[in-house]
């Protein structure tokens, strides 16, 4: 049994090796499945998605449909993806409430009006989990549709933030931490926010586990402070990847 | 289709990722595969203040960062440098050195690391720790706590993640080896780093050497190969000054252990392995329970199990198999024909292996040949099933889940010293016989064999193989001569693990700054004043024992117009003062409770609160908490509140004063008439509360006179109970339940409460049994009032003691109260059974306990006084707060019973007394008597009745002795017995005990 997350104190180090302010290494690719019409593959540390996107496509649905496109989304985790082994059934309520928090956050970013009567599907695969789970998946699902090409306002990216100490130690000089891996997750209390682009407006924010109040603004800021730094680097991605793109055509 | 497959080098990052993947199995046995990333960076500091390169890029925290703070510009790390620029030196390393223990180096001399006079300057490697949290959890928090304390300059250097450092493991490599490796590279890098550092400073700096401890050969010999400066802890502790004290708290024989098992005889069978007990506890053939030997028969222990309703029984050494008092252990239960009745029998481990040779281990067999005789002659009353009842099931120790093992304090056999003069202080083997007789003798090798007789010592236990008849240990510290004062009251603060130390200064610090100047603020505009009461013109007046400091509660009560009582009881407002998750809250709930001996008392707050600022003194303002009833004459309440609140108590009185006060009829004062009309309503509460079965139950308790200046015992008395002394109680009780009631309310999954259990009926067995056959009387059992009226008839026309005798055995029969956490129970389960009362919790005491000052804060928050901490919100966290406080609370209690008992002992030091005594229970080979004068009780053996030993013939059935022979007497049970009283100091604990003599069976008549 390795330490535990009350030796930060010591030298000021998690239990990876890591700062408070550093993120995992983010590893990014897009268009992995030629089939899809955007796909991408996206690794915060050891947490991995595969995510694709079909659409927009018209709806077969008799009785007009609306005049928006229906964002629609799916996760599936694989089985293999933890460290035991597990099944989990459709009607999983984390993973619904995760679909429908992503689904909603894309609703908004993507210009939704300009393919009214159809839907666009996010196929989310979850491939091995380490914490950060959400955040991994709004950041794969916004690279793919990306390369689906549909239209949006800005790139949604998300990470998560958490504070040294549990909410019951009520330490005051607990520093906020940026990009937890699963242990952390397990013992430290977290929250998830992902902001639309590089500003400050946050498109989601989730918490589950209790903290002082007093302790929230600092690791929202650190959180917010984070998707910053992921939207540099999805942004080198798509710039990287639209190089090569444009590359191949010109010869 | 493009390919998912990359290589890591083509990542920028790559040379500072690597990745920890181990296997291990869940508590469920299933086995799980762990892959954790590994950032490595060149910003881990080496902490030494030689060092500016590593002090320039010290890492921040959040709020270093965040605002430029003074500290940051001034470039002092958030983390300070700890390692000294002058390093001590020894012989060997004059230049000064910092020490790099490896694993078993801590392990082995953990105790050699806490000293004053060596080892500062010490890198603690992450790799280290990692490994030491695996092996030993205790040692693990002893190693932080050093670390944190800060004053032994410990540092812990996380070279796992430093890039320099970083070791992976090879294909094929034990984790062993790669962990020494990691030592051995991180020793290399720190030595490098420093002359690097020394080089840049340009001063004419002498560098410290790196001395990396290791036990291991192999390790040492590869780190000399690499050059690096490495010894064993034995080398390097011989070398420094008083060498011979410090040899001696090494754990010589984990150093030897490869060595040892290859010739020595094998005592005992083989433990179970882990996934064998984990099989056999889920199949039923196993238990699992915690090992309790019994204080009559050290051959006898005893594991309770949820399986069976009777405790099993486990018979002799080699069944006990190494388990010590308290260990958590696996037991398989014997065959049926092997089960058999709770021993009969005293069996002291002195008077069986008196003459043992601690270093000859090679020629016995497990059992010595009069153990082997002692248990055969218990085992064949035995297949009779005529004596003592039905046989028990018994079990043997196949296992063991958890160590329990703390610190001992004892005595050196002098008979296994070796005197010759020639041998100087060549290291021998000794034995210490701890004062708790639970546990065996505990086998030290040590320098100072001749220094250390006649002087209570404590000492660990290291380890007990299956080659060794007895537990290994080694030496810690010398407490002083045995029976001195200092000794003794030291030795016994230890055995019952008091913390006694004297309060750090962070604690003190968390004190009000004015001392004993602070005041109640005049002004009531004061935050302090902020939803309190002003009660200062209530006529309030409190009741202690006489020199009582700590005044926990006061009283008061008066007349409404509606025909009503008003009473009120205020309790000191400690949680004022004592504000949660500071030092001072820490350092108390780490105490849980003060603890009270003889002569001295061990404090859970400082003295400045305890008997100053928060006790209720007379003629002075102080804060309070109040809890004020409405009550009819009848003393039914109508109307409870509590509040915060500010009194000024009118009189302390002691209990007799108060009396006097009451019976004085010529006292027509407010105050006076005021405690008149509580004591009238406490004796209704009082009726009220036995009519519904509380129990009246005695424990023999007495008082020991001390002369002042000396603090010497003069005298002994037993305790007298006054009217007053439950006027008190009752008001208590009734401020402790309501309380319960109302955090109960607002907290109903985390109010702090206090329970009893109902005791099962089978514990109450023996003494029906005995009732019966001896006087034909019936003790039921059923609910707390029928045991509460079967007790009153529990009567002797020709002898008034015999009812006070019965009680204190059957107080003996009860569980014993604890403190729990609502949610963990249901609520029928809150009863206290003793008390009668549904629910129940502890409110009037906060100086002395910490339970009190939870039930305070809950209390507050409840009123929206103001709000619960967070940390009293979490189940786990209370559940771990009682736990604590229940141990502490226990020992506590047994630390101030052992006190009395040595200053009973000490008072009665040359005398000889002859007092009457109760014959409590018969052995087959003895019999304890009661005495109530003195409050004691003790054995009586047959072989101390005449020389030699008489015949006796023991009847179980009727509980009567007979001797013949060398003297002829008949003891029986419950009859009065005349008895000599002289004192003795009893070989094997090294106490000074009382002796009693049978003088005559029959009292004086």
């Amino acid at each position: 049994m390795p330490l535990d997350t009350s030796s930060y104190s010591f030298a000021l180090l998690r239990l990876d090796g890591r700062r408070w302010n550093e993120l995992r290494r983010i590893h990014a690719q897009i268009s992995t499945q030629a089939a899809a019409d955007g796909s991408s593959y996206l690794e915060m540390g050891n947490t991995k998605v595969i995510c694709t996107v079909a659409g927009p496509a018209e709806v077969r649905r008799t009785g007009g449909g609306s005049a928006d496109a229906e964002v629609k989304v799916e996760i599936d985790i694989a089985g293999f993806s933890g460290v035991e082994r597990k099944k989990r059934t459709k009607t999983d309520k984390r993973v619904a409430e995760m679909c429908y928090t992503i689904a909603n956050a894309f609703s908004s970013s993507l210009l939704t009006h300009l393919y009214p009567r159809s839907t666009i599907q996010i196929t989310l695969h979850v491939l091995s989990q380490d914490g950060s789970l959400l955040a991994a998946c709004l950041n794969a699902a916004t690279l793919a549709l990306i390369d689906a090409g549909i239209p949006m306002t800005d790139y949604i990216v998300a990470c998560t933030a958490g504070s040294t100490s549990t909410y019951s130690s009520n330490d005051e000089t607990a520093d906020p931490l940026l990009d937890l891996n699963g242990l952390e997750e397990m013992e430290l209390p977290f929250l998830t926010v992902a902001t639309l682009g590089a500003g400050e407006k946050v498109s989601v924010l989730v918490m589950e586990t209790r903290i002082q109040i007093g302790r929230l603004e600092s690791m929202l800021a650190v959180g917010v402070d984070g998707c910053k730094q992921v939207r540099e680097i999805l942004n080198e991605v798509v710039r990287k990847h639209g190089k090569k793109v444009v590359d191949s055509i010109i010869e | 289709m493009t390919s998912l497959k990359r290589t890591t080098a083509g990542d920028p990052h790559g040379a500072n990722i690597s990745s920890k993947v181990f296997v291990r199995s869940t508590k469920s046995g299933k086995v799980q595969k762990i892959v954790r990333e590994l950032y490595l960076r060149q910003d881990i500091p080496c902490s030494s203040t030689l060092c500016s390169l590593c002090l320039s890029n010290a890492p921040a925290d959040a709020n270093g960062a965040a605002s430029e703070s003074p500290q940051r510009l001034r470039n002092v790390p958030v983390v300070p440098f700890v390692l000294s620029d002058r390093p001590a030196g020894t012989k060997t390393f004059p230049n000064g050195h910092y020490l790099v223990p490896d694993t078993n180096v801590l392990l082995n001399g953990m105790d050699l690391f806490e000293q004053a006079s060596a080892f500062y300057d010490v890198i603690i490697l992450q790799t280290v720790l990692e490994e030491l949290r695996n092996r030993s959890i205790p040692l693990y928090n002893r190693l932080v706590g050093l670390t944190r304390s800060g004053e032994k300059r410990f540092y812990i250097f996380f070279n796992d993640f430093r890039l320099e450092t970083y070791v992976a493991r090879d294909p094929g490599e034990t984790i062993n080896d790669r962990n020494d490796r990691a030592v051995r590279r991180a020793v290399k890098w720190y030595g490098e780093h420093l002359q690097q550092a020394v080089k840049a400073a340009g001063r004419a700096r002498r560098c410290p050497s790196i001395v990396m401890l290791s036990n291991d050969k192999d390790n040492l010999r590869k780190a000399r190969k690499e050059k690096l400066e490495a010894c064993s802890l034995h080398d390097y502790v011989s070398g420094l000054p008083e060498a011979d004290r410090l040899l001696d708290m090494i754990n010589e024989i984990r150093e030897e252990q490869g060595s040892r098992t290859a010739h020595g005889t094998l005592f005992y069978p083989e433990y179970f392995t882990q996934s064998k007990m984990m099989t056999g506890m889920k199949a039923g053939t196993l238990h699992q329970g915690l090992f309790n030997v019994s204080p009559y028969n050290y051959l006898e222990g005893s594991v309770h199990v949820p399986a069976f309703e009777n405790a099993l029984i486990v018979l002799g050494r080699e069944n006990m198999n190494r388990a010590v008092q308290g260990d958590a252990v696996v037991v398989e239960v014997l065959p049926k024909d092997q089960w058999k009745a709770p021993s009969s029998k005293i069996i002291e481990e002195e008077v069986l292996n008196r003459n043992e040779n601690a270093d000859a281990d090679e020629q016995e067999a497990v059992i010595t040949e009069q153990e082997q005789k002692a248990l055969v002659e218990e085992a064949k009353k035995t297949q009779g099933r005529s004596i003592g009842g039905h046989p028990q099931p018994t079990a043997k120790v196949v296992g063991v889940v958890k160590r329990n093992w703390r610190q001992y304090v004892g005595h050196v056999d002098t008979t296994s010293v070796s005197l010759s003069t020639n041998e100087g202080r060549r290291q021998q083997t000794v034995f210490l016989i701890p004062m708790d007789k639970r546990i065996p003798k505990i086998r030290i090798r040590t320098r100072q064999a001749r220094e250390l007789l006649g002087k209570r010592v404590l000492v660990t236990i290291d380890s007990w193989d299956r080659d060794s008849r007895y537990p290994v240990g080694h030496f810690v510290r010398s407490l002083g001569e045995l029976e001195t004062k200092e000794a003794e009251t030291e030795a016994l603060l230890l055995e019952h693990d008091v913390q006694y130390r004297p309060f750090p200064k962070a604690v003190l610090d968390c004190l009000p700054k004015e001392g004993h100047d602070w005041k109640v603020p005049a002004n009531k505009n004061e935050p302090g004043w902020k939803g309190r009461r002003d009660l200062r013109d209530l006529l309030v007046c409190s009741i202690d024992p006489p020199n009582c400091q700590d005044i926990d509660d006061a009283l008061h009560a008066r007349p409404l117009p509606n025909g009503n009582f008003e009473v009120g009881v205020h309790i000191a407002d400690v949680t004022h003062f004592v504000k949660p998750n500071n030092a001072m809250d820490s350092e108390a709930s780490g105490r849980g409770t003060t603890v009270y001996l003889v002569d001295k008392r061990i404090d859970m707050l400082p003295m400045l609160l305890g008997t100053d600022l928060c006790s209720l003194k007379p003629y002075v303002e102080r804060f309070a908490f109040s809890a004020i009833w409405e009550m009819t004459p009848d003393a039914d309440v109508v109307d409870a509140v509590f509040t915060k609140s500010v009194i000024r108590s009118r009189e302390a009185f002691s209990y007799e004063q108060a009396q006097r006060r009451i019976d004085d009829a010529s006292q027509k004062d407010p105050l006076t008439i005021g405690v008149r009309t509580l004591l009238m309503l406490s004796k209704k509460l009082r009726k009220k509360r036995m009519d519904a079965g509380a129990l009246n139950l005695a424990s023999p308790e007495v008082k020991v006179q001390i002369e002042n200046e000396t603090s010497d015992p003069v005298d002994v008395e037993v305790k007298r109970q006054l009217d007053t002394n439950s006027l008190v109680e009752e008001f208590m009780l009734l401020a402790n339940i309501s309380v319960a009631g109302k955090i109960y309310g607002a907290f109903p999954q985390t109010a702090m409460l206090r329970r009893h259990g109902a005791p099962p009926a089978s514990n109450f067995q023996e003494l029906q049994n005995q009732l019966k056959v001896k006087r034909g009387l019936e003790l039921r059992t059923e609910s707390s009032k029928a045991l509460a009226d079967s007790l009153d008839t529990c009567v002797d026309m020709n002898e008034p003691f015999f009812n006070t005798l019965i009680r204190i055995m059957a107080t003996r029969c009860m569980m014993s109260a604890e403190y729990f956490c609502s949610g963990t129970q249901s609520y029928s389960e809150y009863r206290h059974y003793g008390l009668a009362s549904e629910i129940y919790t502890h409110f009037t005491s906060p100086i002395r306990r910490y339970a009190d000052i939870v039930a305070h804060r809950q209390l507050a928050a409840a009123i929206d006084y103001e709000q619960l901490d967070s940390s009293l919100h979490s189940k786990g966290n209370l559940e771990s707060l009682c736990k604590n406080i229940n141990a502490r609370h226990r020992n506590a209690q047994m630390a101030g019973r052992a006190s009395i008992e040595y200053y009973v002992g000490q008072a009665l030091k040359g005398q000889i007394v002859e007092e009457e005594g109760y014959v409590m229970k018969v052995f087959s080979n003895g019999f304890v008597v009661f005495v109530p004068r003195f409050g004691i009780e003790s054995l009586v053996r047959l072989r101390d009745l005449a020389v030699p030993e008489p015949e006796a013939t023991f009847d179980g059935e009727n509980y009567v002795l007979k001797t013949t022979g060398s003297r002829t007497e008949t003891i029986v049970l419950f009859e009065k017995v005349l008895v000599r009283i002289s004192d003795q100091k009893e070989e094997s604990t090294g106490k000074r005990k009382i002796r009693l003599e049978l003088v005559r069976s029959g009292g004086l008549s």
